[in-house]
């Protein structure tokens, strides 16, 4: 347009004839310089004009991007293999039994009569020969233990586990002050995508709360899919509801190489729970950075719903955790949490799943596995749910991290937990107790069967936690050294750790590990680790049986219904890519 | 345990050959540059303040280090011009380490 002006005027003016004079050609010039300044002028305007056209299309496809996809992810990759060898593994199966209620029952005559070998109780004198002579000869008599099988010790060594672990991570705007966070998560070993495990071990059961570190197949899981609703009224309440960020807590989240990938305790707690969180801002009017008080409540079991509760047979309780979770410091360089949590009415188990395992068919059920030793390597799977109330249970703790400015890491950290059993158990225990039986007699009364009478102990039981490291920078990465140690009550909820020998950090004895990690880049690190196990009790990570002490269980003066592990090593070798 | 050794051995090999630095591009300690940010920064730029509230969420990464490497703080050079080139660096790797699209502690609330 200007250019169209500029050449109206040049033509009014210019097209007169000019008498070429100094003065008149001095003008000439000075016209022209001024016309080459216009149409440098105007070819600029039109480029940046040109410009802001390209760049007024590409913002609208962002406004538009930004305006229909509301959720943004990231995420990471990883495998790793693990070479993992067990040391004197030992299965002496056996139970507790209450021989003086035995006795009196069967004096009683309730079993039927001895002397007939085809009464329940003679069928079962008649398979178990010494156990009758001692019994009938007056040497059996309140609990003692009574031996299954015989005891077995042997080494097991898996050169070779691969795993495949998938993490994508959300995050959506709701509002100003409203977030969404989830995460979908795969973790799977190779070729295996069946979800479920042979019972061979707590780990080994597929529940709720464990998933996220138990290899599971080839599908994704919600780990965690929660809101934040923060600054409530103007205040600095924030409330978050949904499937917690309550795995990967400071400080297990140093040897993962991230940042903090949990709210709780990572000691304490590593475990997928369902619940809300009510927290204040406590920085804000202190001027302590990072400073945040939480309350925690959650469900770890629903005694209900899905259970089977029409037929109206249900003796269990809903679970319920209760509270608070501290950060007292969170400057950057130092980092201290207090953990103080309580669950009400625990059960003798979860719901989940697994593969029943032959060898305690051969215990506990003679007829059915009369025909499961045709199908030797089919094992039925089997959805699972405790039988009772055994107590309640309290978690508490101090944790510590220093981060140097040269990135040298340093963290301590003290677990207490509480086991207050009520006397009651299922199969496998009461809270922090065994079990003791006694005979019963099956529904058309053919077979005689033991089952749980009551807990050995109704006794309280304190347990401690110590857990200690540090990580520096090392060439072409960084150095890391943890121990840990958990004592013979030690019963964290730290189950979801996907170390696949168990949690290190529930062991009820030592852990030490050493870890190289190799950063490719900022986004791409290579982690090798060594880890050595030397459990000293039995039970660690769960608070269902009495733990004993794992070289009673090698003598065979303990019995335990699963294997027990005395030492074991996992070396691994890892990639880990973030996107 | 000869093929653990192996994938091991060649875990370390790639790592030897791949490994860089983990610090970020240009060389600046981020936990320094927390310090600087504190002392040279929220003075002016904390809520309620004329200058603006700013935090590192308030822009991506690279719109930090675009504000770092065109900006310069414009708008009041004074304020970059007393720092050195290594705190100037320290303070940029902070920002884009905590930048809005970075990777963030997973916490609630």
């Amino acid at each position: 347009m200007r250019t169209l002006i500029s050449l109206a005027v040049a033509s009014a003016l210019g097209f007169t004839p000019l008498l070429f004079t100094s003065q008149s050609l001095a003008a000439d010039n000075t016209a022209n310089s001024d016309q080459a300044k216009i149409e440098r002028l105007q070819q600029k305007i039109d480029e940046l004009s040109e410009e802001l056209a390209d760049l007024d299309t590409r913002v609208n496809k962002t406004e538009r991007h930004t305006a229909l996809d509301r959720i943004t992810f990231s995420g990471d990759f990883r495998t790793k293999v693990h070479s993992l060898h067990y040391r004197d593994v030992t299965w002496n199966p056996g139970i507790k039994m209450n021989f003086d209620d035995f006795g009196r029952r069967a004096m009683a005559g309730e079993y039927g009569d001895p002397m007939d070998p085809t009464s329940p109780l003679g069928k079962m004198m008649a398979a178990n020969p010494d156990m009758a002579a001692a019994f009938m000869g007056g040497q059996l008599s309140g609990v003692m233990p009574w031996a299954l099988g015989s005891t077995n010790t042997y080494d097991i060594d898996n050169d070779l586990f691969y795993t495949t672990r998938l993490r994508l991570d959300i995050k959506a705007n709701v509002w100003e002050n409203v977030n969404f966070a989830g995460r979908l998560s795969m973790y799977k070993n190779w070729g295996d995508s069946t979800g479920v495990q042979v019972f061979d071990s707590w780990r080994s059961f597929s529940m709720d709360g464990t998933n996220s570190g138990n290899t599971s197949g080839d599908w994704l899981r919600v780990e965690r899919a929660y809101f934040d609703w923060k600054n409530i009224g103007g205040s600095e309440f924030y409330l978050s509801i949904g499937r917690r960020p309550s795995t990967y807590g400071p400080p297990s989240n140093i040897r993962e190489n991230e940042q903090r990938g949990g709210t709780p305790s990572g000691h304490l707690v590593h475990f997928n729970f369902d619940g809300a969180t009510l927290g204040y801002n406590l920085g804000e009017i202190t001027g302590i950075e990072g400073q945040v008080v939480r309350f925690c409540y959650g469900q770890g079991f629903e005694s209900q719903w899905g259970n089977g509760e029409l037929f109206g047979n249900l003796v269990t309780e809903d679970t319920h955790l209760g509270g608070f979770n501290i950060d007292v410091i969170n400057d950057g360089n130092h980092f201290v949490q207090l953990t103080l949590f309580g669950a009400k009415d625990i059960n003798d188990g979860f719901k989940g799943s697994m593969a029943f395992p032959n060898e305690l068919a051969a215990i506990f059920a003679p007829t059915m596995y009369q025909d499961m030793q045709k199908f030797d390597s089919f094992n039925f799977v089997t959805r699972v749910q405790p039988s009772g109330v055994i107590g309640d249970m309290f978690l508490g703790g101090l944790g510590y991290v220093y981060e140097s400015d040269e990135d040298f890491k340093a963290f301590a950290s003290l677990g207490w937990t509480r086991a207050e059993s009520n006397g009651n158990a299922g199969m496998f225990g009461g809270l922090l107790t065994d079990a003791t039986f006694t005979g019963k007699l099956s529904a058309d009364g053919s077979e005689l069967m033991m089952v749980p009478l009551a807990a050995e102990s109704d006794a309280a039981h304190d347990g401690y936690g110590v857990y200690i490291g540090m990580q520096m920078p090392a060439p072409y990465g960084k150095f890391g050294l943890e121990y840990n140690y958990g004592s013979k009550y030690w019963s964290p909820f730290t189950q979801a750790q996907d170390d696949p020998i168990g949690s290190k950090l529930a062991t009820r004895g030592h852990v030490v590990e050493a870890y190289y990690l190799f950063e490719v880049n900022p986004r791409m690190f290579i982690k090798l680790a060594g880890l050595y196990y030397d459990y000293e009790y039995t039970g660690s990570g769960t608070p269902v049986g009495a733990p004993v002490k794992v070289d009673d269980v090698m003598a065979g003066s303990a019995v335990s219904l699963l294997p027990v592990v005395d030492t074991a090593v996992d070396l691994n070798a890892s990639l880990t890519v973030k996107f | 345990m000869m093929k653990t050794t192996h994938s091991i051995g060649l875990g370390l090999l790639l790592g030897l050959i791949l490994g860089s630095s983990a610090m970020a591009a240009d060389g600046g300690n981020p936990k320094k540059g927390k310090h600087l940010y504190k002392k040279e920064c929220k003075t002016c730029h904390s809520k309620g303040d004329a200058a603006g509230e700013l935090t590192p969420m308030s822009k991506t990464m690279a719109q930090w280090d675009r504000f770092f490497e065109k900006d310069m703080h414009k708008g009041k050079p004074e304020v970059f011009q007393k720092l050195s080139e290594q705190e100037l660096k320290d303070v940029q790797q902070f920002l884009y380490d905590h930048a809005a699209d970075s990777d963030q502690p997973q916490t609630c609330g």
